[in-house]
């Protein structure tokens, strides 16, 4: 009886078998957008990968050569349908060192309060799409709840949920409306025991989740630095770097927030990056909120800017709820740019695709790829 | 400062083995349960109901017809290019130019509204908008008017500027409507008469300053800065770019 069994780990050793290239997407359930990762498995571990990226080109970059600059600010918005609100802050900020003026004090408080609106409800997004990718649905389902009440503090803020058009070239579209403060104090406090009591007690508490996300897509610290890996997967590899604190823009010197960092390097710590993430915006927006009283209703909020550039060349960039990410401007001395460049964090973050899955499991692969945050819009431009 | 969730559930190489771990969830749960149970459904019957709007809401943009100029600022602001000057009558029988909007390519992104010098362009809380053809979907200026326009929905350009902020007058607004007027460059002008005939508001007369070497006369615009608007028609259509805008800044 014993001679028939084959001895599957000795005989293993021995026989070669045959890898196959597996294609996830464009249409596939855990690509979150047009995209494809061919992955090459060996029985069920991943031996190697391939990220395609494309299918979402829209020559964004060319387009905006052709408009005039505040024309560019509705078509940065749609870089990222979750972070609308950092690109239009990114190209205004960009534009405004092209022409060397400060914004008033109020607009900068204004604009942190909506970035970092944007960030949780970017984060949030993410999170329902990894409680998917785990097979939670509530999680889902709840992660979509809490994101409609930051939704409607777009709306209050300036009439649009996700597209949003606010920040504009030397200041910000309208000073905030009437009542907003209160509604974004009473929003956020209610986000932070949400968060805290029930959306992570699901995930956090349960062994089966932390067990799915812990102990895969390890990256190391070099890996991380060598890729060009931003935001918090960098974060949650070690790399202690948050250009709101290190680089700052705007007024993040003056507010008083903590960056957090894990150094396993695994999926659960990018995830826990990202949750503590969204808990110190909670911080920053209160701290923000706070300074926007306290200029008074009557402080200038926008400034009347030239409509041409004068000819040279910025760079600014931003912390993106993805990463880090930078817009280069050549201008002409015209009112259209002669030149505009997006470093979208994505882009190169999916380059780790190959270091991530190496080693994991298919079922590992969505876990593992959605905690990078996919997002096509910036991607392909 | 304290990290609030790191300290609650700090990295720990072992994977929880909780016991009553599958328990936890279904407390949390139960929690909705017991609200859904005693208070209304969550969820909003959409046709028979609707979500509350706050007052800016922006929704597709809105004309009031009498007070439009046709000074065309919102078709040049337009990011997507769907706004064009149609021809219309108006109330007293006069062809007069008013902006058609293609909703299909809106963007509502309330530009429109933003750069238009007499309120005229709003943005509404319409948002139920869809049509059974492409055709339906355009606009004209009469099917723009709205009358939930409230006063929330007028989006003004309240600009300071950089030299009001120096000198510490920071409490005025401006914006380029009040401030920018363009400017001739008199050795340019071909006399050509194209600015007076654009000039929306008939800001722009054409004064005789002489007689040239053939013996025509030689007119140049002369602008009423009171009722100009800044509306760049004249500086875009003159042939020989005698007209720039003077920016205050």
């Amino acid at each position: 009886m014993a001679k028939d069994v084959l001895d599957i780990k000795a005989e293993s050793a021995v026989m070669d078998t045959d890898k196959m290239w597996i294609i996830m997407g464009p249409q596939h359930p855990f690509s979150h957008g047009l995209w494809t990762l061919k992955i090459q498995v060996d029985g069920e571990i991943v031996k190697d990968a391939e990220p395609i990226v494309g299918y979402l080109h829209r020559g964004w970059e060319k387009e905006a050569e052709a408009r005039s600059y505040p024309k560019i600010i509705p078509m940065a918005d749609r870089l990222c349908y979750a972070a609308s609100m950092t690109y239009t802050h990114l190209f205004c900020m960009t534009v405004e060192k092209a022409l060397d003026i400060d914004v008033p004090e109020k607009a900068k408080y204004i604009r942190i309060v909506a970035d970092e609106i944007c960030r949780i409800q970017s984060h949030l997004m993410w999170l329902a799409a990894v409680g998917t990718d785990l097979g939670n649905f509530t999680v889902f389902l709840w992660c979509m709840r809490e994101r409609e009440f930051f939704m409607d503090l777009n709306v209050r803020l300036c009439g649009a949920r996700m597209t949003t058009n606010y920040p504009r070239i030397g200041g910000v579209r309208n000073d905030t409306t009437e009542l907003f403060d209160r509604d974004v104090m009473r929003c956020v406090e209610r986000f932070e025991k949400v968060l805290m009591d029930d959306i992570v007690t699901l995930i956090d508490d349960s062994s089966v989740f932390v067990s799915r996300m812990k102990g895969v897509g390890y990256l190391t610290r070099e890996q991380t630095v060598n890729l060009g890996i931003t935001g918090p997967a960098m974060r949650g590899a070690g790399v202690d770097f948050d250009i709101r604190r290190d680089d700052p823009y705007d007024n993040y010197d003056k507010i008083d927030f903590d960056v957090p960092v894990m150094t396993q390097g695994d999926s659960y710590s990018r995830y826990q990056v990202r949750i503590e993430e969204m808990l110190q915006s909670c911080k920053i927006i209160r701290q923000a909120v706070q300074k926007v009283k306290a200029l008074g209703k009557n402080a200038p909020y926008r400034l009347k800017v030239p409509s041409n550039v004068p000819a040279g060349r910025s760079t600014v960039r931003l912390e993106d709820p993805r990463g880090e990410s930078l817009m280069y401007l050549i201008s002409d001395g015209t009112d259209k740019p002669y030149r505009l460049k997006v470093r979208s964090p994505i882009f190169t973050n999916v380059s780790a695709a190959k270091p991530l899955v190496q080693g994991c499991r298919i079922a590992d692969v969505p876990v593992v790829m959605a905690m990078i945050d996919m997002c096509l819009g910036e991607t392909d431009r | 400062m304290v990290m609030e969730f790191l300290k609650k559930y700090p990295y720990d190489e072992n994977i929880p083995r909780r016991t009553l771990w599958i328990m936890k969830p279904f407390v949390v749960v139960s929690k909705l349960f017991v609200k859904a149970v005693i208070h209304r459904d969550v969820a909003i019957l959409y046709p028979y109901e609707d979500l509350w709007m706050p007052d800016n809401y922006r929704g597709r943009p809105g004309l009031r017809f009498e007070k439009c100029i046709s000074c065309g600022i919102c078709v040049r602001m337009c990011p997507t290019s769907c706004i064009e000057l149609v021809e219309v009558l108006d109330d007293a029988g006069n062809t007069v130019k008013r902006p058609q909007i293609n909703l299909g390519r809106c963007a509502f992104c309330g530009y429109c509204a933003e750069y238009c010098p007499v309120d005229a362009m709003t943005v509404t809380p319409e948002k139920e908008l869809a049509e059974y053809t492409r055709e339906d979907l355009i606009y004209g200026p009469r099917r723009l008017a709205c009358d939930k326009i409230n006063k929330n929905m007028e989006v003004h350009l309240e600009e300071t500027l950089m030299s009001d902020i120096k000198n510490g007058n920071s409490e005025r607004r401006v914006n380029a409507f009040m401030t920018d007027r363009p400017i001739l460059d008199s050795s340019k002008c071909i006399s050509c008469k194209k600015c007076e005939k654009v000039c929306p508001v008939k800001a722009i007369k054409m004064i005789e300053h002489g007689v040239n070497a053939k013996g025509r006369p030689i007119l140049w615009p002369e602008i009423n800065k009171d009722i100009c608007v800044c509306c760049h028609n004249c500086v875009d259509d003159c042939p020989k770019s005698a007209l720039h805008m003077d920016e205050v800044l």
